[in-house]
């Protein structure tokens, strides 16, 4: 339902009065214990939020039940007293400047956050809003969410059990849902935030920005795309069932729809393996994920993508040895396909994945070239010498994070989201001396 | 060709030329199709390994519903031939849109292609025009009132001149719809039935010339084109502050294809701006559902039945499935699915057809097909749900 604007002017008023009684006495240890035990909650089997979740998520994410619960233990296992530390001394070098001066080199300084952060939650896939509103909670600033259509569950739910653990931090956000394109109401929201925080497509971000006050801090995540080398070293006898499971469990997750899930596993040639052998290992371990984690449902236009992909590769496959399908038997709940082309092919979504065997990583980096900008995650396995090398040129294409194949759906709390600090964008600093 | 061949056409020319009137029973239509089917198997090197992979073969193929469909995009990377490619005497490509490669339907003959397009054509958008008369208005009537008719080859239609907003298919021998486009008028057309696109360019001045003659003379006409180009027309006329009010007994034949090339306009605003600028009312605009890849094509009951309508219907010698993506199999009454021909003018080629398109079935689950099907649109561009990029969004750079 609808938020009206008198209710979004309420929910900032309140969250901002919250914020002003939290703010002074709160410790920032005080916080991320209380976050973190929130999250750990979650993580109990029992725990009634995520029962609710389980019930009330699969409708709008169109996530099935395992997914839905796949995603908490994604979502709420990356959150912990460790990590939430290490996010804020990592980004501010040291987390008591929220709450004092620190002495940093020769002055002491501290840390002042935004008052009022504004957030604009995009898509089905809960983790980047979670951790966006842990952000916020964090710095104890009021924080306004926005959430997206596609999951008006997660974050109402999350706060619900943040205020199981501390009512008055709770206060400090509301979670509220309208829709994008009323305009007045997106005003409403906007017009006294400190930060906005957007996550969309491009359209949707840049709509935000202009919406935004000049004043205002503005960071927005647009929608990405991901992929995965496998190199020959790791094209052994012995690691390729682990590997596949790796890569089936990254492709998979959030049904492929995540800016984290591979499109494409390039598999270097000449390992004591070759690529084909990949690409059936792949399949299994898709079909062995599907039994324990069902797709969700698809819409008659998402299963129409799905059909002339797989068909037409399958058309040709039985006759062009450069080509390969391996698919679910029955509906297309998951594909592979193989094909010898190294140009890359974003997927249609919803567990079809590309398998392109390449000469290497130099080829790699050619192929994506081109859209390197709109890359998020680079999967490798080994993560060895070379792959560092091939780290660094991404790096230099503009490409932000590379990780092991098995971890693109876990990046650790504290990375750098589409290559930016997650906090340090959103404080000033007064010194002192 | 041999013999066996040339007499399947046979039977199927002679199903074609028995007109629109006579529907074609489950049993003859399912001898016929799985006739073709095992012609075309065995003579179709990619398609009989494609069947063999699914294991549908004429061995084990049971029914015309089970004969495995050929993705349209599969003519991108094949050709998809029962004769030896060097002997087409036309090969059509699809347009396509821009980066990727046409898809290419060749024909071992054009007597089957041009067979199919006539009684079709005929009994969709010039039924009112049956009989000898030069004046349209009275045969109208006259064939309101029913009685005998006689067979299409001994029919005659007054003749309007055609205007058609594509090029000839002497400037471009590979458009199927221009080709098809030279059929109906050599066929049904008046002597000065004319062409408006040159070199690529719709000549839409002289378009307007000649239906402000057409209007004066208040002589009827029948426009012929793309969406692209009424769209192109509307806009010019508008720009220019002008409208016409053709004639009565006029007509629309409009079909799909953006393709990218215009901005898109809904079909409602569209039927609405022809009716208003051009002075044709909705009730005499068809549309046409055709592709490369087939032989036949398919027209919505407007002009036929008077009154307006998406709905469209398999001629005698075709069917169309509408088939759920999710599950593969026929969509219930009313459910949207995947547009699936089975078209047996296609001989030559491939009989069934999985289209990219979306349809809904109006009459489903029959035995003998959907009896009455709309077709919804290109199935491009499924919402996304969650924040991963896709093809359509991928930006090059």
């Amino acid at each position: 339902m609808s938020a009206t604007i008198e209710q979004i002017r309420e929910a900032i008023s309140r969250t901002r009065e919250a914020r002003e009684r939290v703010w002074p006495h709160r410790t920032t240890d005080a916080v991320i214990t209380a976050l973190a035990q929130a999250a750990k909650n979650w993580l109990d089997p029992k725990n009634p939020w995520r029962k609710r979740a389980a019930e009330q998520a699969t409708t709008p994410t169109g996530f099935s039940e395992a997914m839905v619960n796949e995603a908490i233990d994604l979502t709420f296992g990356a959150i912990t007293y460790e990590s939430l530390g290490e996010l804020l001394d990592r980004e501010l070098g040291n987390r008591r400047v929220l709450d004092k001066f620190c002495l940093r080199g020769r002055v002491r300084t501290r840390a002042m956050a935004s008052r009022l952060i504004v957030h604009f939650l995009a898509g089905n896939v809960p983790a980047p809003g979670i951790m966006s509103i842990c952000c916020g909670l964090l710095l104890r600033s009021a924080n306004l969410v926005k959430m997206s259509a596609r999951d008006p569950v997660f974050p109402v739910l999350f706060l619900e059990s943040v205020r199981e653990v501390d009512a008055e931090l709770a206060d400090c956000a509301a979670a509220l849902d309208w829709p994008r394109g009323e305009l007045a109401l997106t005003q409403a929201a906007v017009g006294d935030a400190d930060a906005v925080i957007a996550y969309g497509d491009d359209s949707t971000v840049s709509a935000l920005r202009q919406l935004a006050p000049p004043t205002a801090k503005f960071i927005g995540y647009g929608h990405k795309i991901s992929f995965a080398v496998v190199a020959k070293e790791a094209m052994t006898e012995e690691n390729l069932p682990r590997l596949a499971q790796a890569a089936a469990f990254d492709a998979s997750v959030y049904d492929q729809q995540g800016c984290l899930s591979p499109h494409v596993f390039y598999v270097e040639e000449r390992g004591q393996l070759g690529p084909r052998k990949f690409a059936a290992a792949l399949a299994d371990a898709m079909a062995a994920y599907q039994t324990r984690v069902p797709r969700g449902q698809l819409s008659v236009e998402e299963a129409a993508e799905v059909v002339k992909l797989r068909t037409s590769y399958e058309f040709g496959a039985a006759s062009d040895r450069r080509l390969g399908v391996w698919a679910s038997p029955a509906e297309s709940q998951w594909a592979v396909i193989y094909d010898d082309n190294p140009a890359f092919v974003p997927s249609c979504l919803n567990r079809i994945v590309f398998v392109k065997p390449t000469d290497g990583y130099k080829r790699v980096l050619d192929a994506i070239q081109r859209f390197a900008s709109s890359v998020s995650t680079v999967g490798v396995a080994p993560m060895n010498e070379r792959a560092l090398a091939f780290a660094s040129d991404l790096a230099r294409m503009g490409v932000h994070r590379v990780c092991p194949i098995g971890q693109m759906q876990r990046p650790p709390l504290s990375w750098h989201h589409d290559g930016r600090p997650n906090l340090a964008d959103l404080v000033s600093w007064t010194d002192l001396g | 060709m041999d013999q066996a061949a040339l007499d399947l056409q046979q039977r199927i020319l002679a199903l074609i030329a028995r007109g629109m009137a006579q529907a074609t029973t489950d049993e003859e239509f399912d001898r016929l199709a799985r006739e073709v089917f095992a012609f075309q198997y065995e003579r179709c090197a990619p398609y009989r390994a494609y069947c063999e992979r699914l294991k549908l073969t004429p061995e084990t193929v049971a029914h015309w519903k089970q004969i495995p469909a050929v993705p349209t995009s599969a003519f991108k990377d094949f050709a998809l031939t029962c004769f030896p490619v060097e002997e087409a005497v036309a090969e059509f490509h699809t347009s396509g849109t821009t980066r990727e490669k046409a898809g290419k339907h060749y024909l071992w003959t054009l007597e089957l292609y041009e067979a199919a397009i006539r009684p079709n054509f005929a009994e969709y958008l010039l039924r009112d025009l049956e009989g000898n008369s030069r004046d349209a208005l009275s045969t109208a009537e006259r064939t309101t009132t029913g009685g005998h008719r006689p067979p299409l080859q001994k029919r005659q239609y007054s003749r309007l001149p055609m205007m058609v907003l594509m090029s000839s298919p002497r400037e471009v021998p590979h458009s199927s719809l221009s080709h098809m486009m030279g059929v109906v008028a050599r066929e049904f057309g008046a002597q000065d039935s004319e062409f408006y696109v040159e070199d690529g360019v719709l000549r839409v001045e002289r378009v307007v010339r000649d239906l402000s003659e057409a209007q004066v003379a208040h002589r009827p006409v029948f426009l012929l084109g793309t969406a692209f180009a009424f769209v192109h027309l509307l806009d010019h006329l508008a720009r220019q502050g002008l409208r016409v009010e053709m004639a009565e007994g006029s007509r629309v034949m409009e079909t799909g294809g953006f393709k990218g090339r215009s901005r898109e306009m809904p079909k409602a605003e569209l039927y609405g701006q022809i009716e208003r600028l051009i002075g044709i009312p909705k009730t005499r605009i068809v549309n046409e559902y055709g592709m490369t890849e087939l032989s036949t094509q398919f027209y919505d009951g407007s002009l036929r039945m008077g009154r307006q309508t998406d709905d469209k219907a398999a001629p005698p010698w075709a069917r169309v499935v509408i088939v759920d993506p999710n599950t593969g199999r026929e969509a219930d009454e009313n459910g949207r699915g995947l547009v699936r021909v089975y078209d047996l003018a296609n001989l030559w080629s491939i009989l069934c057809i999985q289209t990219e398109d979306l349809g809904v079935a109006h009459v489903a689950g029959s035995a003998s097909g959907t009896n009455s099907f709309e077709v919804l649109g290109r199935a491009a561009g499924a919402e996304v749900r969650g924040c991963s990029l896709t093809a359509e969004d991928l930006r090059v750079e």
